[in-house]
């Protein structure tokens, strides 16, 4: 299975972002609410990411956490690609 | 056992001297010409070929001969074994497979299968009455038939040819449709009816070539009409009638629109008109009491259709099981989204469904075929997104959108998908 890096889901959340009109800032520690980022982008990065590894994401494996951070995504999105 | 009615019943087919035209082999015969064939009623007729099953029509409308016409793309074992069960001798050319269980003949029956929703085929009871719903005198057509045989959308011109006077048929087999253009122009064809897909896939392969067959009447069918389709059409044929058809195997042609519009108008719910059918919507789902319903269908018949009111129209949008996407607790019509999309002038054909995604459930996502056929187009799928978010909610807007070379399509005319 292939795998997209930490900095290009970075890129891929810039490009969901941009495709409403924002902005993606460099610091992973923005809040989500600050730039706007809510569950409709963050369902579309997801996709994004399956349909590059061709795979479905097992969101069952994270269990509960909290996604509050722009680094949270990464994070998540990261780890769920191993799982 | 053999059916014979006698000659009289010749008398019930005006259309006998209509001309019948086969455009793979170019040969052209009449109703009347047709080489007679005896049918060991009940009958199921395999054929290989649209023109094929004309002979086997023809001695059903002399005779009354209990028939059942199925394509032999569709013919499988299984539908083989539960045909002769229920009593059919299949015929398949020269080879005769008798029914393992017999039973005597209904005298008129004609037998349509329908795939329904679960893919596997049920008979609908018919008879050349219930399947000829145009009457009255009509201007002389030579139609194209690009339908399936045996399928209600094909029944509906074959009977048209056979009970109106001046009304001929040019067969062209779904497996051939590619070239009917070419076919349309050397016979002349002046009234096509087809689904939007195959519509769509005509104006996009076709260009400028199209405008050549002289078009009079255009009519469509099987799928939800959208006002993009419509209005390319009219581009295309500004001088002819261009009609969309709301008909199936169970309520037969229940909605005839001829304005030019999307959907119909919503004056006519809930309206009793002799001989018509009467309409409604229960729940967002369409209702139809017809007079032209199939066999043991009585009543108004749920549709399974979609449908929503907008600016005064009653729209279909599509299969109920299949249109609406539930994003996050929010409902999203797909067909609606497949009209936004189909509206963008470089878009030819859209197809909308949810998929799986986390923490909405589902999400809007539609595969695209544009004009050019493109499927690396830079910008356009960003410039459809805008074009979306213009015109429909947020939720509403999908998130991926997958470029395709060419409209997909199976043997029933609608896309394959």
């Amino acid at each position: 299975m292939s795998v997209v890096p930490r900095e290009q889901i970075r890129l891929l959340m810039g490009e969901v972002l941009a495709a409403q009109g924002k902005e993606l800032p460099d610091d992973d520690s923005v809040d989500l609410r600050d730039i706007g980022f809510r569950s409709l982008d963050f369902s579309e990065l997801a996709l994004r990411i399956e349909d590059e590894i061709g795979e479905e994401l097992n969101f069952d494996a994270a269990g509960l956490r909290q996604v509050q951070s722009v680094g949270d995504v990464l994070d998540l999105l990261t780890e769920l690609q191993g799982q | 056992m053999t059916h014979s009615r006698g000659s009289s019943s010749n008398d019930r087919l005006p259309g006998q001297s209509n001309a019948l035209i086969d455009a793979r082999s170019g040969a052209s015969t009449t109703w009347a010409a047709l080489p007679g064939v005896t049918l060991p009623a009940p009958v199921a007729v395999v054929v290989g070929s649209s023109f094929d099953a004309l002979a086997a029509v023809h001695a059903h409308a002399r005779t009354g001969a209990e028939l059942l016409v199925v394509a032999r793309t569709r013919m499988d074992e299984n539908l083989r074994n539960e045909l002769r069960a229920a009593g059919f001798t299949v015929l398949d050319g020269e080879h005769v497979d008798p029914a393992t269980d017999d039973r005597a003949a209904e005298d008129g029956r004609l037998w349509l299968l329908t795939s329904g929703s679960t893919g596997r085929a049920t008979r609908v009871g018919h008879t050349l009455s219930s399947l000829t719903t145009v009457s009255g005198r009509l201007p002389p057509r030579r139609w194209l038939c690009p339908y399936s045989p045996g399928t209600y959308a094909w029944w509906q011109v074959v009977t048209l040819g056979l009970s109106s006077i001046g009304q001929d048929l040019v067969i062209v087999d779904p497996a051939d449709l590619d070239s009917w253009v070419a076919a349309g122009i050397e016979h002349g064809i002046t009234a096509a009816s087809g689904t939007p897909t195959f519509w769509r896939r005509t104006l996009m392969s076709h260009g400028d070539d199209i405008t050549r067959v002289p078009l009079k009447q255009v009519t469509l069918g099987g799928e939800p009409v959208d006002q993009a389709v419509l209005d390319h059409l009219h581009a295309a044929f500004p001088s002819a009638r261009i009609s969309w058809i709301y008909a199936s195997s169970e309520v037969g042609a229940s909605i005839v629109v001829h304005d030019g519009r999307a959907g119909f108008p919503v004056e006519w719910l809930e309206r009793d008109s002799p001989g018509r059918a009467r309409l409604a919507v229960v729940d967002g789902e369409l209702v139809i009491t017809s007079p032209h319903h199939g066999s043991g269908l009585v009543g108004a018949v749920r549709t399974g259709d979609a449908v929503m009111v907008e600016d005064g129209r009653v729209l279909i949008t599509g299969r109920i099981d299949a249109d609406e996407i539930n994003v996050g607790g929010a409902k999203v019509s797909a067909g609606m989204v497949r009209s936004v999309l189909q509206s963008h002038p470089d878009v030819a054909w859209a197809h909308v469904h949810g998929r799986k995604a986390p923490v909405v459930g589902r999400m809007v996502v539609a595969d695209v075929v544009l004009t050019s056929g493109e499927t690396a187009a830079p910008g356009i799928v960003a410039e459809l997104t805008r074009w979306c978010q213009d015109r429909l909610p947020e939720y509403g807007v999908p998130r991926r959108i997958r470029l395709l070379a060419a409209i997909p399509a199976k043997e029933t005319l609608k896309s394959d998908v």
